[in-house]
């Protein structure tokens, strides 16, 4: 039996903002330790697997005989098409069940519903920028010219990928509530992205009375707009800015508003 | 004192909203210790939930000056993938504490599960869930009011029973206990006052006996 005058630690007073970035904190280290601890290769995974596709794809341009796709090297145009896309694919599935994967833990009044979607993002935010970095790095080590051209845009595109991200996993959440096969869907829907969203192609490299069969992807929007501000002799053609924002923000809304109905099932 | 104002739950089922509480309105002064008596599923637990934050009203609120703990019980609180150390540091992280070691030290020495504080909480018995989950509220100094208590104290050893007994009257004293439990001479133990569920509506007795009699009446069959 210890000693119960020992029990004495008194818990610091808080802000409701100091309370969530608490919350945030030890969901954080719970879930890094959960996702990467288990195997010793969990973060070697998260860089080899872009790399892998790309150099599959990259063996693929080789094989037919190209050395440039848009006037950009094959290695640098595939990555700044293939690090988003992942970005997107890995952020929908893993926001869309935060919500559901943590319920035990509402029992305490700290964590809010939403704590662990923002959790995941900073991770998956964090996970993205060390691969894009990493990769980089090794691309300019074999002799590459990486930094993009103008950075603001790229970064704009890039905060603009997160937004459209975060709105449509909220909204998945309620899906998830509602419906337990939104998974499954959601797989259906984001492998045949990748092959409408740009990652292999510019809208330079397909005839323009096509490009309407791509121009409702905000993706491909977003990856021209990224190469385009990536590469100053690449210029996109149909990349547009509003479009993106307008879509941002609607997903957002949708996001937001759909959590905010739902916010007392996803406790229960 | 906590205020429950106009405060109705309801979940939603296949036959329609099923009403838990409908339009309750009652003022717990919480001087004395409540045991909360009622059938199962009369809304035991969901009103233990509700004053611990776990759970929301659908309508209505609940207003209090007081500190009041999250729901000490079996199910909700510790996730399962998680260890009990685990589970531990992360309610000492959400509550601003930045050294944890301290605390899984303290929490540890009060469940007394040995090396099973290192596994998964799905691998514990419903009596080792209810060690880790008391010696959580043990750990630390939070000076709760108002402590909810849901069916721990009914699992569990004599030791257990002896240990958490002595916890609740000599470190609480001046906390006062929210209490759910089927057995009577639990509640009278630690309870003075009783709050009965009762058609969909709480009523509250200053005298925990006057409570447990109208219980009798109402709901037990002769």
């Amino acid at each position: 039996m210890p000693n119960l005058s020992e029990f004495t630690h008194a818990a610091p007073s808080r802000n409701a903002f100091k309370i969530m970035c608490d919350t945030v904190h030890a969901l954080l280290m719970r879930e890094v330790k959960a996702r990467f601890g288990s195997s010793k290769l969990g973060y070697f995974w998260a860089i080899a697997e872009p790399i892998a596709q790309a150099a599959v794809l990259g063996l693929l341009f080789t094989l037919i005989g190209r050395s440039s796709l848009a006037n950009v090297p094959v290695a640098l145009f595939l990555f700044t098409g293939i690090l988003p896309f992942k970005l997107f694919s890995k952020l929908l599935p893993q926001l869309s069940l935060g919500i559901a994967s943590n319920k035990a833990l509402f029992a305490y009044r700290q964590v809010a519903p939403v704590d662990p979607v923002i959790t995941r993002l900073v991770i998956e935010i964090a996970t993205y920028a060390i691969v894009y970095l990493v990769i980089m790095a090794v691309l300019a080590w074999l002799g590459f010219d990486v930094l993009p051209d103008q950075l603001l845009p790229f970064f704009v595109a890039n905060g603009l990928l997160v937004i459209i991200s975060f709105g449509l996993g909220l909204a998945l959440c309620a899906a998830v509530q509602q419906w337990d096969d939104t998974p499954k869907l959601l797989s259906m829907v984001l492998t045949p992205m990748f092959y409408v969203s740009g990652v292999f192609f510019a809208a330079t490299m397909i005839p323009a009375q096509y490009w309407y069969l791509l121009t409702w992807n905000p993706i491909f929007h977003i990856i021209e707009l990224s190469r385009d501000a990536y590469f100053d002799s690449y210029t996109t053609p149909v990349g547009d800015w509003q479009y993106v924002m307008l879509f941002a923000l609607g997903s957002l809304f949708l996001g937001l508003g759909l959590y905010r109905i739902n916010r007392v099932r996803f406790s229960a | 004192m906590i205020t429950f104002k106009q405060l109705s739950k309801y979940y939603p089922t296949k036959q329609g909203r099923r009403y838990i509480f409908k339009g309750v309105n009652l003022s717990l002064p919480m001087d004395k210790s409540i045991g909360v008596l009622g059938p199962n599923g009369a809304g035991k637990s969901t009103l233990i939930k509700i004053l611990g934050g776990a759970d929301y009203p659908s309508k209505g609120k609940v207003i209090s000056p007081l500190k009041i703990s999250w729901p000490l019980g079996l199910r909700g609180g510790l996730q399962g993938s998680m260890s009990g150390r685990e589970n531990v540091r992360f309610v000492a992280r959400i509550h601003g504490f930045t050294n944890t070691k301290l605390v899984e030290e303290k929490v540890s020495d009060f469940a007394e599960i040995g090396i099973y504080f290192d596994e998964p909480v799905k691998t514990y018995s419903s009596g080792m869930r209810a060690r880790v989950a008391f010696g959580l509220t043990m750990a630390f100094d939070f000076d709760f009011d108002v402590l909810l208590v849901d069916e721990l104290t009914a699992v569990g050893d004599t030791n257990f029973k002896k240990k958490s007994e002595k916890v609740l009257k000599n470190k609480y004293e001046n906390t006062k206990v929210i209490m759910v439990n089927h057995s009577a001479n639990e509640l009278k133990k630690y309870c003075q006052a009783g709050l009965l569920i009762k058609d969909q509506n709480l009523h509250y007795f200053d005298e925990l006996d006057h409570a447990l009699q109208e219980y009798q009446s109402c709901y037990v069959t002769h």
